[in-house]
């Protein structure tokens, strides 16, 4: 497996992606599948901390890398963590 | 067939030890009278909460796990849990066959 990670992150010149002088783009994964966790549970909170803003808000996939069943999953998971006093609804600065 | 459960509540931190080891004794009573079967009751933690809740800023947190065939058991727990002083907070989810 670290064969295969190491070949995909090594320079190679023929990439199309990445434009001349622009950001580097790391490879987002699903947190959540790539540590096979099959419920999330609220309590939890050291998970789901990961998932929402300074400010409490629940962060969106295009920034996790989540898929959207696993999507699903975390947004039930932080509201009930939030009704249970776990994560905050609003965070003042 | 029978559901699993489970329930969390939080239990005002002021209590002194022997009040609330009757506390829990009693609302396991409550889920059992009315034909749910706890297969686990026990503290998980006393944590600060992320906001104030009824004035406090922390609380034990209990967990059981139990199964039910219907929801008497969570209708009476429910009712009792909303009436009791020392329950600051509940809440019954529905775990799948783990």
């Amino acid at each position: 497996m670290s064969e295969e990670r190491k070949t995909q992150n090594s320079e190679r010149p023929s990439r199309p992606r990445r434009p001349q002088g622009g950001p580097r783009r790391r490879r987002k994964v699903d947190f959540i599948a790539a540590n096979h966790i099959e419920y999330i549970d609220y309590k939890n909170v050291e998970l789901l901390e990961r998932f929402i803003s300074e400010r409490g808000k629940i962060l969106p996939r295009r920034v996790t890398g989540t898929s959207a069943k696993n999507q699903r999953k975390v947004t039930t998971a932080v509201k009930r963590a939030r009704i249970m006093g776990l994560l905050p609804f609003v965070t003042e600065d | 067939m029978a559901t699993s459960y489970e329930l969390t509540y939080i239990v005002r931190p002021d209590l002194e030890a022997d009040a609330k080891k009757a506390l829990v004794e009693r609302f396991d009573g409550i889920l059992t009278t009315d034909g749910a079967t706890i297969t686990k009751s026990a503290d998980w933690a006393t944590r600060r909460f992320a906001y104030e809740i009824d004035g406090y800023r922390e609380g034990t947190y209990h967990v059981i796990n139990f199964n039910a065939d219907n929801d008497d058991a969570i209708n009476e727990f429910d009712r009792l849990a909303k009436i009791s002083q020392d329950i600051l907070r509940h809440m019954v989810v529905k775990r799948d066959a783990e």
